[in-house]
């Protein structure tokens, strides 16, 4: 027996004193809504209401039942909103990168709604989004990753002071080469390299490292490349034309500097969706969601670079002149 | 620039040598240039008339790589004087046994004959490897460096062939640079070498002072006999790598007899600076840096920069 439904009934006919309103209030049919308080009557063992007159009455029995009847339904009531706001406050973070395209975000934010799920977006630094993947505390994130393998590829670029200044290799927008950033021979030209300040999005190890390897080989300073102590001082010092500035393309755009890309895609941001450990087998990151979170990185498909020839290894290990 | 905007420990300091503050702030401008590269080491640039002189770090030991042919050359011109050695003696240098470089004898790939003559020139004009450990056969690194005792120069230290750097090399990173290059680097750090030809204490070694005051000696006829010393002067001046201490000096009127040294993180020079004005200064830049890179010409023309800078400022004494 379905108590509730059955308790609904009983309340429903006290309340409206007719079995035809009840059944409308309920939305059933009346010879269904007559069963059931038959049920409930043999179920508790007395009649509840009687019915041996004109108008439904309910017995003293049915009326000292009521409260409880009542209470059994308010509790069902309470149960089923504490579950609804359970729901809701099972909100899944989605880890994402300082400065993303808000935009993109609503975009995932809202289609997520639609799909029933709702999404938080926590902006993070890179190494925390992965620890969140690992301690739970993230349902999915955007990590970075070597952009040779990285199924989502962000474009970086210098930025500088506007209007170009110049000593400014390239104009704006044709893709830099990091050998052009090496000064100029000639007593007018500047005597080293401009350094070019990284976000912190940029301020991995891995990601470090790479960048001074890059720049030893194209002729520059291991120290080329220098993390700003934040994102106000990077782009306070990259404005005020003392530095160059590691970003990408919006961000350059958002806060009034010129861009070009780096021609290098090697040095570009690499990115993968990832789903928590745990969740990862029962829940993959849905198509819609990586989608919006790709869109909000500005990133782009995926073009695997071409390798660099082997050099004649062992002539370079002997003294040289 | 601080450490702290660098993101990397400050290098101690430069002890800086100079006869007065002119000359200090020049030792201390080269000394700052170079520190914004990642560059340490050694410099020391001398009149050889007056002996005025300005520099720094000039008595730290480093591993010298090629540079040492030059005091090696010394020797085996000295016994070409003494008439020890036929410096018309023909040597047979075969690759299959020769030793490992990217010039000159050593990137020929059929035998050849050469005379030991012929055989200084190579090794002084184009930093030849074959061609010098064709030589230690003849005058082997232990006599080098007794020679070397007895003329008063033990801030020279002659103690392996040139092949040796190769092999040491080569037996850490297994014929891999880049992973020999990040142990020299690393090892900088430490102060404990993989690669033992980087290790002062077991390398050919020498310091800035000790190499100027042997191009001083070699340029005065005060050392060796005086054939080998004007016959080294000669091949010294031949030496056809100029990117370093000549990069911004040469012209008609100046001339630079020098010797480099690259290896692994290592960038050398020595030499001399002669003006048609008559001025005479002996040089010495004994490089290192953090550098992950075969070729770094910005250091290449610090180096430059620096000579051009002491050269001046001593010859406008």
């Amino acid at each position: 027996m379905d108590l509730l439904a059955h308790l609904e009934a009983y309340v429903a006919v006290v309340d409206e004193a007719s079995f035809s309103r009840a059944a409308d209030r309920l939305g059933i049919a009346q010879p269904l809504l007559s069963r059931r308080i038959k049920t409930l009557e043999h179920h508790l063992g007395g009649q509840l209401f009687d019915r041996s007159r004109r108008q439904v009455t309910t017995t003293a029995f049915g009326l000292s039942l009521l409260p409880y009847a009542q209470d059994v339904l308010d509790g069902v009531q309470r149960l089923r909103r504490a579950a609804g706001a359970a729901q809701r406050s099972a909100a899944r973070t989605v880890g994402v990168p300082a400065d993303c395209d808000p935009a993109a975000l609503a975009r995932a934010i809202r289609t997520g709604a639609e799909h029933g799920i709702t999404l938080a977006v926590r902006e993070l630094p890179p190494r925390e989004r992965a620890a969140g993947l690992d301690d739970g505390s993230l349902a999915c994130a955007l990590v970075r990753c070597e952009p040779e393998n990285a199924p989502l590829r962000t474009p970086l670029g210098l930025a500088g002071a506007p209007p170009a200044p110049p000593d400014t290799p390239t104009p704006a927008g044709v893709p830099v080469h990091l050998e052009d950033l090496r000064p100029r021979r000639g007593s007018r030209a500047p005597r080293h390299a401009r350094p070019v300040l990284t976000l912190p999005e940029d301020q991995l190890p891995a990601t470090q490292d790479r960048l001074a390897r890059t720049a030893a080989r194209a002729g520059l300073p291991e120290s080329l490349f220098r993390p700003a102590a934040s994102t106000a001082q990077a782009l306070a010092e990259t404005l005020a034309g003392r530095t160059l500035l590691l970003c990408t393309e919006p961000f350059a755009a958002r806060h009034g500097a010129v861009w070009a890309p780096l021609f290098d895609e090697t040095l570009h941001r690499g990115y993968a969706v990832r789903a928590a450990r745990g969740q990862a087998a029962v829940a993959p990151v849905p198509g819609w969601l990586s989608g919006a979170l790709a869109a909000s990185v500005g990133a782009v498909p995926h073009t695997p670079g071409a390798a660099n020839p082997p050099e004649d290894p062992r002539a370079r290990l002997a003294a040289l002149g | 620039m601080t450490a702290q905007h660098t993101g990397r420990p400050e290098a101690p300091r430069p002890r800086l040598v100079a006869g007065d503050g002119t000359l200090l702030r020049t030792a201390e401008a080269i000394a700052a240039d170079w520190a914004v590269l990642g560059m340490r080491g050694s410099f020391l640039a001398r009149r050889l008339d007056t002996g005025e002189q300005l520099g720094f770090d000039i008595d730290d030991p480093v591993p010298l790589a090629s540079v040492v042919k030059v005091p090696f050359a010394l020797v085996v011109l000295d016994r070409i004087a003494a008439g020890l050695l036929d410096a018309a003696q023909p040597v047979t240098v075969d690759p299959a046994t020769s030793s490992v470089g990217s010039t000159g004898l050593a990137a020929f790939r059929h035998p050849a004959t050469v005379a030991v003559g012929d055989l200084l020139a190579l090794m002084l004009a184009v930093s030849d490897n074959a061609a010098a450990d064709a030589l230690f056969d003849l005058v082997p690194p232990e006599e080098t460096d007794a020679r070397l005792r007895e003329w008063g120069c033990t801030d020279i230290r002659v103690r392996h062939r040139m092949q040796r750097m190769y092999e040491c090399a080569a037996g850490v990173s297994g014929d891999d640079f880049t992973l020999a290059l990040e142990l020299a680097v690393r090892d900088e750090a430490s102060g404990r070498h993989t690669v033992e030809t980087l290790d002062p204490a077991h390398a050919n070694a020498g310091t800035a002072r000790g190499l100027v005051d042997l191009l001083q000696r070699v340029w005065q006829d005060e050392i060796a006999r005086p054939a080998a010393t004007a016959e080294l002067r000669r091949l010294m001046a031949a030496q056809v790598f100029t990117h370093r201490l000549a990069g911004d000096l040469r012209t008609d009127t100046i001339r630079v007899s020098g010797k480099t040294g690259t290896f692994l993180h290592l960038r050398h020079d020595i030499g001399v600076v002669e003006a048609d004005s008559g001025h005479r200064v002996a040089m010495a830049a004994l490089t290192r840096s953090d550098r992950r890179a075969a070729l770094a010409p910005d250091i290449d023309a610090a180096i430059a920069a620096a000579a051009r800078q002491a050269f001046t400022v001593l010859r406008g004494r």
